[in-house]
């Protein structure tokens, strides 16, 4: 069994510690004899998103986010779009699942169009909002209880066509305001969640791994692992919060 | 000096003398009452005071050091604010510290370590005669938000010191686009081609398109991070040439490098006195400002060769009867340079890495997954153990199994007093790589096992 990873906009959307999270899914599949490639496609790269199992997709700064539009805006948002449809396994992180909207609207009023393959939209506020939280994952998302560590002034609102990834337990979640987390539609997970997401989060990394080996294999199975260290670090700051 | 100034400076010399009673620092604290008094003491006290200000995201309290012992050589009449109070309150502290009652100045020269989003407020008030950047990297995003954030901080600071000759490192794309828009004279000091090592791109860079058109730079080479000769194929943004510049490096140990310096056209070969790469950048600023600051080039050379290091920067401690190192960690750059430093010890080693998520660590700790613990698997079979501490070490533990190194390599200890007992039971060489308020503590506790002086000292 091999699953194909493709990294998206490495160059770019690196912000927190996000590539962990491909570490993290990368070897958790090897542990477990499962082949896994990962594919970096940079800005600027002609590679289409054809035969991915999962994309990963992190957050970045402002700065170079008008390089990123042109570049999704030059072919990549319609294949992202058809391989969401199609049933490939994403993973966007905080800028990159804000992308997934339709558009982000600064504070000030202005707004950027994005990529709409997701229907949600974001609008910035004058806060940050900062800080460790969890919140607990939807039933047909796994039903884990995720940690992770939140930093977006964004405030994304959800639309009637898709589900949240989860309900916020402590901290702020997609807008501080209605406990929703993140998003979840097919085989998309989006979420606020750096730290990075997986490695301290096992049962939602094999979760997820799971619905991409089951849309390639028919069926999934992961061995369990020893997750000592792991759960320790879930543990200690779930405890904490 | 009006009657708020001198309130202000009694109130300060007063509540630093209880703090000190109390055996506390007082590094802050009475600046920060002084300021509330008198809003521009800081500008009534610097007023006749020759200051160099050092700022930028890694390298400040080294660079300061460094230039300190040169003065310190020179025989110049100064003060530094020494333990690390970078903001407006220590740095005032420090000024009312030493001056008299009436706000004269006791001292002729000011060191003066500045925390970058700190020098909007600090350099308008201190008039630094020179100021030097040392490099810009990401650094605590929930605490100073995205890097071109503080470039514009200390772009806008540097509106408030317009006399002041601006010292830049030549290849940090970022640092150096500071020249762009200011009228200071600037100097530039950095490592030329020939001298840095051929590292391949890494996978994560701090600023990979041009700071003035987005393009994507090319490179003629690296160095670390981002810092090399940087072009963009666009607009032409380059790296521009060093008057300061390190042209060689002749040999790195792991007590310390030996390189070739080219200053302003002399070359000259130069010992540093404390090891790894970005230490050798620390030393080419020191040398820049220093100079900049009226000092001769021997003088400032000489200081590298004797420089000892402080304050948990690769501090060395007598602790075990391999001894003990004490390497700070902040950020992705500076932890690579680190985790680099270590290819050069070629004897069994214990690694301690201490990760706390206070206020001044960053309460976000995912950064240590942008830096490269990978490269603890490459270290040719020296690396004997991983301790991992601190108030996030159960992250750590992770972050370092899925770098690559067994679990069972690596254990667990939280208890300082154990810890520092048990290296010191040690027969090999351990090098203690913690975050600040980690550094502080364990530092205290090293201390009380074998000496060493206080923070504020």
């Amino acid at each position: 069994m091999e699953l194909k990873i493709c990294h998206m906009y490495p160059d770019v959307l690196n912000l927190y510690g996000d590539r962990g999270n491909v570490m993290c899914m990368t070897k958790r599949l090897q542990w477990r004899g499962i082949e896994a490639s990962v594919t970096k496609l940079p800005i600027g790269a002609e590679k289409s998103l054809a035969g991915f199992d999962l994309v990963f997709i992190g957050g970045g700064q402002d700065f170079e986010q008008q390089v990123l539009l042109e570049d999704l805006h030059r072919g990549k948002d319609r294949e992202i779009i058809a391989a969401i449809e199609d049933g490939v396994t994403f993973l966007t992180i905080c800028g990159g699942f804000q992308m997934l909207g339709s558009y982000y609207e600064t504070y000030d009023g202005k707004r950027c169009d994005f990529i709409g393959a997701l229907d949600l939209y974001t609008v910035g506020s004058k806060t940050r909002m900062i800080g460790n939280y969890k919140f607990q994952c939807g039933p047909d998302a796994g039903g884990s209880v995720v940690v992770g560590f939140e930093n977006h002034s964004g405030k994304t609102r959800l639309g009637s066509g898709v589900k949240p990834l989860g309900t916020v337990l402590a901290g702020y979640g997609n807008n501080g305001e209605d406990k929703t987390e993140g998003v979840h539609y097919k085989n998309v997970f989006g979420t606020y969640s750096h730290g990075p997401l997986l490695p301290k989060n096992p049962a939602f990394c094999d979760f997820m791994l799971k619905t991409a080996l089951a849309r390639k294999y028919g069926r999934a199975e992961l061995a369990p692992l020893d997750d000592k260290a792991e759960l320790f670090a879930h543990d200690e700051m779930c405890a904490k919060l | 000096m009006n009657l708020r100034a001198i309130l202000a400076i009694l109130l300060c010399k007063a509540l630093r003398l209880v703090s000190r009673l109390l055996h506390r620092g007082g590094t802050a604290m009475p600046g920060r009452w002084a300021l509330k008094v008198c809003p521009d003491l800081l500008e009534l006290l610097a007023k006749d005071v020759k200051s160099v200000a050092i700022t930028g995201t890694n390298g400040k309290t080294t660079s300061s050091r460094m230039i300190e012992q040169a003065f310190s050589e020179k025989g110049l009449n100064y003060f530094a604010n020494r333990s690390g109070a970078n903001l407006i309150s220590g740095i005032t502290t420090e000024f009312v510290m030493n001056a008299g009652l009436t706000g004269r100045p006791r001292k002729e020269y000011a060191v003066i370590e500045c925390d970058e989003a700190a020098a909007r407020k600090v350099f308008s008030q201190l008039k630094p005669k020179v100021v030097v950047v040392t490099n810009l990297f990401r650094d605590q995003l929930d605490r100073y938000g995205e890097v071109t954030h503080t470039l514009e901080n200390i772009r806008v600071a540097m509106q408030g010191a317009p006399e002041a000759v601006l010292c830049l490192n030549a290849d940090c794309s970022l640092t150096a686009s500071l020249a762009d828009d200011l009228p200071n004279k600037v100097v530039y000091f950095g490592i030329d081609r020939g001298a840095a090592p051929s590292r391949p791109k890494p996978e994560i860079s701090d600023a990979t398109h041009c700071i003035r058109c987005k393009t994507e730079y090319e490179y003629d080479y690296i160095s670390y991070g981002h810092l090399g000769g940087f072009r963009c194929p666009k607009c032409g943004y380059r790296r521009r040439k060093a008057d300061f510049a390190v042209t060689d490096i002749t040999e790195q140990r792991p007590d310390g490098s030996t390189v070739v310096m080219d200053i302003q056209g002399e070359k000259r070969i130069v010992n540093v006195n404390l090891p790894a790469m970005y230490n050798i950048y620390n030393a080419v600023g020191a040398v820049t400002a220093a100079v900049e600051m009226g000092l001769d080039a021997d003088t400032a050379v000489k200081a590298l060769a004797d420089f000892r290091c402080g304050f948990g920067r690769m501090e060395q401690f007598s602790l075990g009867k391999g001894g003990t190192r004490m390497m700070l960690v902040k950020n992705p750059a500076g932890c690579n340079q680190v985790i680099e430093f270590l290819e050069n010890i070629k004897e069994k080693f214990i690694l301690v890495v201490c990760l706390n998520d206070r206020g001044a660590d960053g309460t976000d700790v995912s950064w240590i997954w942008d830096a490269d613990f990978e490269g603890l698997t490459t270290l040719g079979g020296y690396l004997d153990r991983v301790i991992v501490s601190g108030d996030r070490a159960g992250d750590m533990r992770v972050r370092i199994k899925y770098a690559g190194i067994p679990d069972e390599h690596i254990s667990m200890q939280r208890n300082y007093e154990e810890l520092v007992r048990w290296i010191g039971q040690q027969d090999m060489p351990v090098f203690i790589m913690p975050t600040y308020t980690a550094m502080l503590e364990l530092r205290q506790v090293v201390i009380r096992h074998c000496g060493g002086a206080d923070f504020w000292e």
